[in-house]
């Protein structure tokens, strides 16, 4: 801000009252040292943030956005779905620890700060969400920018550009030095490839716990119905969810042909047909931020059932939700000769 | 007003009548809510039931009408005409297909009639929610732009024009004709071509009504049936753009060459005396065939069949004008010998068997071949093949022709892209329907005609720019409006969240972007209403008129 780079910067900040932190859109500069870009906590997805300041259109400020991986994937998610506009925008992101669930955090924000820095010290991650746990991508560079802590010496830290955009900054900033991020390289390897281990194993028991029309029937039975999930993701972002429509509001007489076929119904009904709406809406492009879960009233561990999804449908069209600004994005990418197997399957 | 349902089915004569029970169907459905009449009739596609049905609708004043007869395809039109005959908008009316869907498909007379229950009622609660939808219409410009300036363009104009419809006939070279005005002869009638080609170029540049643009290039084409505005530009000159309205637009690039350098076997432009088809037309034209010292050839071996694996169809022509070669070089050479390699003949249609047959014998060979390389022994070229045995064998020749597939010509794709006509098999311009639709495309008001869509002759090429003339004759008449699809898409403009998905998925480029609003929005007299915005919007926000998700669901409802 000093050099004139940017106008503002939008990075997470404790709340006055202390039991949380939110993104704040910071101008003057005097308050950046209250900032904390490593809160315990993902109160709301950063790609929100973005989308809320430039949903309509690019403004002429600057703005550093430091967020984690996972928000910044989502945001290059949004920018591919038009729902922000990312040509004054710099995607700051580093090396992510993983986030504490909220419930935990909720009971005693301070002591669970104090474990939070014990957990990144030690880096023991066992304290930390569980979609956090099997993240795979908690040091992907899709922004612009990213530091880098690990395999870094004490007290340092790697800055690597991954755009001409950053290029730029790192330009503008007189950072020429070209030390070699070989050893955060091969921590992070080290790290995804653990991770990408402890995942597999997640997905595969998710799998043969839920799997059939019961047990995942059986999964979402706890569901309230609340939308909760739906609200906090940042890829839902639909101006009205079908099933907040009128269109999922049946007449008197339908509900009762509904409980006569079936002997009776639940009510509120199509818990379960939201959710599977929902994983069909949003899947390929699901970042496995976790919000979803955290947002959960009654536990449900959706943010790990939506990865496992997110994880086969996106890989059906090689497709990693938020990698590449560039990748285009499967929903709008029609080909005449794909996904044969489907075809097959209804042979 | 009361909503009144008047249900009637069709026995169809005896094709619905002997296999379905129509008085359980009746039963099953008189008691439904607001259904006013049911009634059975012999024949109601006859001119009687059509009376009939007229006279019924007027008497019991029905505001909704149910049929339960044969498939929509084939008489939804004709009860459609009915309605609106009758005072009925024709959209308040529903089809429910008892014949082929049931009749049709079982001799099982209970099951059928089961099925017929359930489709006359998802029918009936259908049609309860449909809305009344009328007919727009709109002005339209009869003028025509054809682009391409081959036998195709030059056809289609001729066969337009007149004094109350232009012809914008747009050429990117300097001249019009096409690949024709390269050759003597035409097959299989070996009758001179050049007067006649001269002699079209003559009557379109006589034409008033014909607007030549040779040097040009279509830059720009919006809008749809009825009313295109088009840019070309004059090549040479950078200022130059040519602005004009059409109603229709017609393909006729034509097509070019598969280059035989890309397979190195044939050594084409690495040995002297292996020269292309066309090549060789030219040199015929110009009155002598010789060899590169000079000479006259003493043997030439024409190789059919060149790119055909590779691009993976056969170019249809090259067997028959091969053979015209073969007739070129006997008539100036009667004593040379010719050998045609071939891996397979097509020698279609009424006169070209007698055609080929004639060329037998007298120093020609037909020889089916694989594995066709050529290298130089000599002063000679060596031809090393497989024969049909399988057995390895060489021939030496003077001179090599090779009679390379036809592609589609270089510009196809940039067009494909300006005016949303995709590109089908080898890259040709995709026809609406290979058999049903061969001269319209999937833009309505875009047609194409000769080579531009595929491989073809002179006579199908001609045959095809009579077909397209027929389709703009029919459709595009000056002074009368036309009638854009009622049921089009719409998009919400409060459901909207502008993620443009829809833009992409349109193939008919029927969806634009409000910058202000930040929504899409349908431009209702281009889209033909095929729904996948529908189906692909996130936000469900785009439905389309007809088929709303409640008529569909009231519909599913009681069919399964």
């Amino acid at each position: 801000m000093d050099k004139g780079i940017f106008d503002a910067i939008l990075i997470p900040m404790k709340v006055p009252a202390g039991d949380s932190y939110v993104y704040v859109l910071i101008k003057d500069k005097s308050l950046i040292k209250d900032v904390l870009p490593f809160p315990p906590i993902m109160s709301v997805q950063g790609a929100k943030a973005v989308s809320s300041i430039t949903r309509l259109g690019k403004g002429n400020i600057k703005i550093a956005a430091v967020m984690r991986p996972c928000e910044i994937r989502a945001t290059i998610e949004l920018a591919k779905l038009e729902q922000t506009n990312l040509e004054n925008i710099t995607l700051v992101s580093m090396d992510c620890p993983g986030v504490i669930p909220f419930s935990d955090f909720i009971k005693d924000p301070e002591k669970a700060m104090e474990l939070f820095d014990n957990a990144i010290k030690q880096e023991d991650d066992k304290i930390m969400r569980p979609v956090c746990q099997i993240c795979d991508k908690s040091s992907m560079i899709a922004g612009d920018l990213h530091i880098g802590t690990l395999g870094a010496k004490k007290d340092t830290f790697f800055i690597i550009s991954n755009s001409k955009k950053g290029n730029d900054v790192l330009d503008k900033l007189d950072i020429t030095s070209k030390d070699s991020i070989d050893s955060w390289k091969a921590k992070v390897k080290e790290k995804t490839e653990k991770k990408q281990i402890k995942r597999k194993k997640t997905h595969k028991d998710l799998k043969t716990q839920m799997g059939g029309l019961d047990n995942f029937l059986d999964t979402f039975s706890k569901c309230i119905n609340c939308h909760n999930c739906m609200s906090v993701c940042p890829i839902c972002y639909c101006r009205l969810c079908y099933f907040d429509s009128d269109k999922v509001k049946y007449s008197p007489k339908e509900y009762l042909q509904r409980a006569e076929n079936k002997g009776s119904i639940r009510f509120l009904p199509d818990t379960s047909l939201f959710q599977i709406g929902r994983m069909i809406h949003m899947s390929l492009s699901c970042v496995s931020c976790g919000s979803c879960e955290d947002a959960c009233p009654m536990s449900i561990p959706v943010a790990q059932i939506f990865s496992m999804i997110a994880d086969e449908t996106q890989g059906l069209f090689d497709y990693i939700a938020g990698r590449s600004l560039y990748e285009p994005i499967p929903l709008k990418t029609y080909k005449e000769d794909e996904l044969h197997e489907v075809e097959d399957a209804h042979d | 007003m009361d909503m009144k349902i008047g249900v009637y089915i069709c026995e169809c004569g005896p094709n619905i009548a002997e296999k379905i029970d129509i008085d359980k169907v009746i039963d099953a459905v008189s008691s439904l809510n607001n259904v006013a009449v049911v009634e059975r009739y012999k024949l109601l596609c006859s001119g009687d039931g059509k009376k009939f049905l007229g006279e019924q609708i007027k008497k019991h004043g029905l505001t909704h009408l149910v049929i339960a007869a044969c498939s929509p395809r084939e008489h939804q039109q004709t009860f459609m005409e009915v309605c609106e005959n009758a005072g009925l908008n024709p959209y308040l009316f529903q089809l429910a297909n008892i014949r082929e869907q049931c009749a049709w498909i079982t001799d099982n007379k209970e099951e059928a009639t089961k099925k017929a229950i359930r489709l006359t009622k998802a029918a009936i609660e259908r049609v309860r929610y449909h809305t009344a939808l009328v007919k727009k219409q709109i002005e339209s410009n009869p003028d025509v732009l054809v682009i391409g300036g081959g036998i195709a363009g030059i056809e289609v104009s001729l066969q337009l024009a007149s004094p109350d419809r232009k012809i914008y006939l747009v050429e990117k070279t300097s001249s019009l004709g096409g690949l024709i005005k390269n050759f003597e002869k035409t097959f299989p009638d070996m009758q001179p071509c050049q007067e006649f080609i001269k002699q079209k170029i003559n009557d379109v540049n006589k034409n008033a009504n014909i607007q030549v643009l040779t040097d040009s290039e279509v830059k720009e084409i919006i809008g749809f049936f009825g009313s295109f505005e088009v840019k070309v530009k004059k090549k040479a000159e950078d200022t130059d753009e040519v602005n004009f309205d059409v109603g229709a637009v017609v393909l006729a690039t034509g097509s070019t060459l598969f280059d035989p350098k890309e397979l190195s076997e044939y050594g084409y432009q690495k040995f002297e005396n292996v020269i292309t088809s066309l090549e060789f037309e030219k040199m015929n034209l110009s009155g002598k065939i010789t060899l590169k010292n000079g000479e006259s050839p003493k043997s030439v071996a024409i190789i059919h069949c060149v790119g055909r694996d590779k691009k993976g169809y056969c170019s249809e022509i090259c067997c028959m004008y091969s053979i015209k070669f073969v007739k070129y070089l006997k008539d100036k050479k009667p004593d040379i010998k010719v050998s045609n390699f071939y891996s397979d003949l097509c020698i279609p249609g009424k006169s070209y068997q007698q055609f080929y047959e004639q060329t037998h014998g007298n120093n020609v060979d037909f020889i089916r071949a694989e594995n066709v390389e050529i290298t130089k022994k000599g002063n000679q070229l060596n031809i090393l093949f497989k024969d049909e045995k399988g057995i390895k064998n060489n021939l030496l020749f003077d001179m090599v022709v090779l009679s390379p597939a036809l592609e589609p010509a270089c510009n196809t794709s940039q067009l494909s892209e300006l005016i949303r006509v995709s590109q089908g098999d080898g890259g040709f311009f995709a026809e609406e329907h290979e058999k049903i639709g061969p001269v319209s495309t999937s833009t309505e008001g875009v047609y194409i005609a000769g080579c531009s869509q595929g491989p073809k002759s002179i006579l199908d090429t001609i045959t095809q720019a009579g077909a397209v003339s027929g389709k703009i004759l029919s459709s595009l008449i000056p002074g009368k409006k036309i009638e854009p699809e009622v049921k089009v898409s719409h998009i919400s403009e409060s459901f909207c969240i502008g993620c443009k998905t829809c833009l992409n998925i349109c193939s008919y480029g029927a969806i634009t972007f409000d910058e202000t609003k930040k929504i899409s929005v349908v431009n209702e007299i281009i889209c033909r209403g095929c729904g996948n915005c529908v189906a692909a919007c996130p936000s469900g926000a785009a439905s389309l008129k007809h088929f709303t998700f409640n008529q569909i669901y009231q519909e599913l409802k009681e069919a399964v």
